[in-house]
C-alpha cells in the first residue's frame, strides 16, 4: 500500500482520505515511511476522486499544508521557552546598549568639562550617569536621563528573566541562577536544543570565539563559556576553574534534561549536584573558601 | 531565463522584500541570491512554465519568489519557524508555491505531499549535504537536475573550504550523479559553491 495527502493507493485502488484539512494534516504526518517510495500523481488523485484537474490538486495540497504549518508554528512557540528566550536576548542588547550610551556620554560630558577624569576614582557608571544629568543642561543631560530610564527597565527585565526561568528551567535555575540559566538557553537556541547537548559543549558555549580558535589553528581548549558567571568557577583558582566548569557543566546537562523532559524541580537530584559541585568547590581549595556554606545562589 | 541588459529579472507581483523593479520585471539580485549568483557567474538550469521544483532551505522565501515566477510550482521545504512565517505570506500571494514546514534531513516527512520533480535546488545551512541532496533524489525524474548550493562553512568550519568541495562533488559522483557543473559564486557569496548535476536514467 502507498499512502499520500489525499489517500492510500492498493493495487489499483484508492481509498480517498477522510475529514477536514487539520485531520488530513495530521494523517500526513502519520505516514512515515518511504520504502520503494513513488511520488504521488495528480492524476491519480483526480481518480481517487480527491480532486478535479491539476490546479485543484495544487490548491487542496496547499491548503493541508498551510494547516499543517500554522499548526506547527504555533506548537514550537507555545513552548514556555519561546518567550524567555527573546526576553534574555532582549536584556543582553540592552546592556549592550546602556553601556555603548553610557561612554558616549562620558566623552561627551568630558568635552564640556575639560577638567573632568575618571582616574582615580571608583564612581560606579549608574552614578556617573545621575550625575552628568544633573550637572547638564539641554540634550546631553536628557540623554543621560534616558539611559537611566534604560537602565531602570532593564532592571525590571532582569527580575523577570530570572522569574521566568526558575518557572521554565527549575532544575538548572536551581544550579546556576535563573539569568545564567536563560543564557544558558538562549545560546543553545532554545530548551530543548539545550537538553540534547553534551556536558562538553555546555561548557564551552558562550565562548564560541575561543572555541573555533581553538579548532583551527593551536590555542588553547576554551574552559568554561557562559558558566564563568557561577562564582564557583570564577571563584575557584585559575588552574582548577577547568575541572570545576566541567564538574559544573555535567550537572547542567542533567538538570537541562529533567527540565525539558520533566518540567519540575527534582530535589533529590539538585541536593546531590549542589553536594558533588560544592564538593569540588571546597577540594579545589582557597578561592572558593570565602563562599563555601553560603548555601544556593538564587 | 528572462535578461533585461545584463540584469536578470523574473516577472511576477513585485514588493516581496522591496526588491528593485524595472518595469514590470523583479530584479533578482546575485549578492542576495545563490541561485541568481549560479545564473550569472554559470549556466545553471532553465526553469520554465513547466518546472515543477522541490525547493530545500527555503527560508524567508526571497529566492523562493523568484523561482515561483519561472516555474509551474514551487514545492518549498522550510524547517525553522520564523522564516517560515515569512515564507508562509510570500506563499499567500503565489498560489504555485507549496509551503511545507519539515526538516530536509528527513524526506519521509513530506514524501506523502511532493510529486516527482525536474529540478531539486538545495540550500540548506546543514553538515551533510550530499547525503540531503541523494536522499532527496527520490523525488527526481528521469534524468532530473539537482542544483546544490554548498554552505563549506556548515560542513566543518575547520577544514577547507576547496577540500569540503571536492569532497562533496566525489560523494555525489559515487552516487551514481553526472556533475555538469561546479563553480564557485565568488565574487557574491564567500566560501559558497554552486554544484549542478543529473541523475541519469533513474527507475
Amino acid at each position: 500500500m502507498r499512502s499520500y495527502w489525499f489517500g492510500d493507493v492498493e493495487d489499483g485502488l484508492c481509498t480517498p482520505a477522510g475529514g477536514d484539512v487539520l485531520a488530513k494534516a495530521e494523517r500526513v504526518r502519520s505516514i512515515t515511511s518511504m520504502d520503494t517510495f513513488v511520488p504521488p500523481d495528480w492524476e491519480l488523485a483526480v481518480a481517487c476522486g480527491a480532486c478535479r484537474d491539476r490546479a485543484d490538486y495544487i490548491q487542496k495540497l496547499r491548503e493541508i499544508c498551510f494547516a499543517a504549518a500554522e499548526r506547527d508554528i504555533k506548537v514550537q512557540y507555545s513552548g514556555k521557552d519561546a518567550e524567555l528566550l527573546q526576553m534574555v536576548r532582549t536584556l543582553d542588547e540592552m546592556d549592550t546598549v546602556i553601556n555603548l550610551l553610557t561612554e558616549r556620554a562620558v566623552e561627551w560630558y568630558q568635552i564640556r568639562h575639560p577638567t573632568f577624569t575618571r582616574k582615580y576614582r571608583r564612581t560606579p557608571a549608574h552614578i556617573l550617569v545621575k550625575n552628568i544629568r544633573e550637572k547638564s543642561r539641554g540634550a546631553l543631560s536628557f540623554v543621560a536621563g534616558e539611559i537611566e530610564r534604560l537602565s531602570a527597565t532593564r532592571t525590571e527585565l532582569a527580575k523577570a528573566v530570572s522569574g521566568r526561568a526558575n518557572d521554565v528551567m527549575p532544575n538548572t535555575s536551581a544550579l546556576i541562577g535563573g539569568l545564567v540559566a536563560a543564557r544558558l538557553m538562549s545560546h543553545a537556541g532554545g530548551l530543548s536544543d539545550l537538553s540534547r547537548m553534551p556536558a562538553s559543549a555546555i561548557q564551552v558555549l558562550g565562548a564560541r570565539t575561543a572555541l573555533f580558535a581553538h579548532l583551527r589553528t593551536r590555542s588553547p581548549s576554551p574552559k568554561h563559556g557562559i558558566i564563568f558567571q557561577h562564582r564557583r568557577v570564577h571563584n575557584a583558582p585559575r588552574e582548577c576553574r577547568g575541572k570545576v566548569a566541567r564538574v559544573l557543566a555535567g550537572k547542567l546537562a542533567i538538570a537541562a534534561r529533567i527540565d525539558h523532559y520533566r518540567g519540575v524541580a527534582d530535589p533529590v537530584f539538585l541536593e546531590s549536584a549542589q553536594a558533588r559541585i560544592d564538593l569540588m568547590g571546597s577540594v579545589t581549595g582557597k578561592g572558593t573558601e570565602k563562599v563555601t556554606g553560603k548555601g544556593n545562589e538564587s | 531565463m528572462i535578461w533585461i541588459g545584463d540584469v536578470l529579472v523574473s516577472q511576477g507581483e513585485g514588493g516581496v522584500y522591496s526588491e528593485r523593479m524595472l518595469g514590470n520585471a523583479r530584479v533578482w539580485d546575485p549578492f542576495r541570491s545563490k541561485l541568481a549568483a549560479l545564473y550569472y557567474e554559470g549556466t545553471g538550469v532553465e526553469i520554465t512554465s513547466d518546472t515543477r521544483v522541490l525547493y530545500l532551505g527555503a527560508a524567508n522565501g526571497t529566492t523562493v519568489s523568484h523561482v515561483a515566477d519561472y516555474a509551474d510550482v514551487v514545492y518549498a521545504v522550510e524547517f525553522a519557524p520564523r522564516p517560515m512565517q515569512d515564507l508562509l505570506e510570500v506563499a499567500r500571494r503565489r498560489k504555485n508555491i507549496v509551503p511545507i514546514m519539515a526538516d530536509a534531513t528527513r524526506p519521509e516527512q513530506y514524501a506523502p505531499l511532493v510529486e516527482s520533480v525536474d529540478l531539486v535546488y538545495q540550500d540548506v545551512a546543514q553538515p551533510d549535504q550530499a547525503m540531503i541532496a541523494i536522499r532527496n533524489s527520490a523525488f527526481l525524474k528521469p534524468d532530473g537536475k539537482i542544483i546544490l548550493m554548498l554552505k563549506t562553512r556548515s560542513v566543518d568550519v575547520r577544514k577547507e573550504p576547496g577540500a569540503i568541495f571536492k569532497e562533496t562533488v566525489e560523494a555525489l559522483v559515487s552516487a551514481g550523479f553526472v556533475v555538469q557543473e561546479s563553480l564557485w559564486l565568488l565574487p557574491y557569496h564567500q566560501d559558497h559553491a554552486a554544484i549542478v548535476c543529473t541523475k541519469p536514467g533513474v527507475r
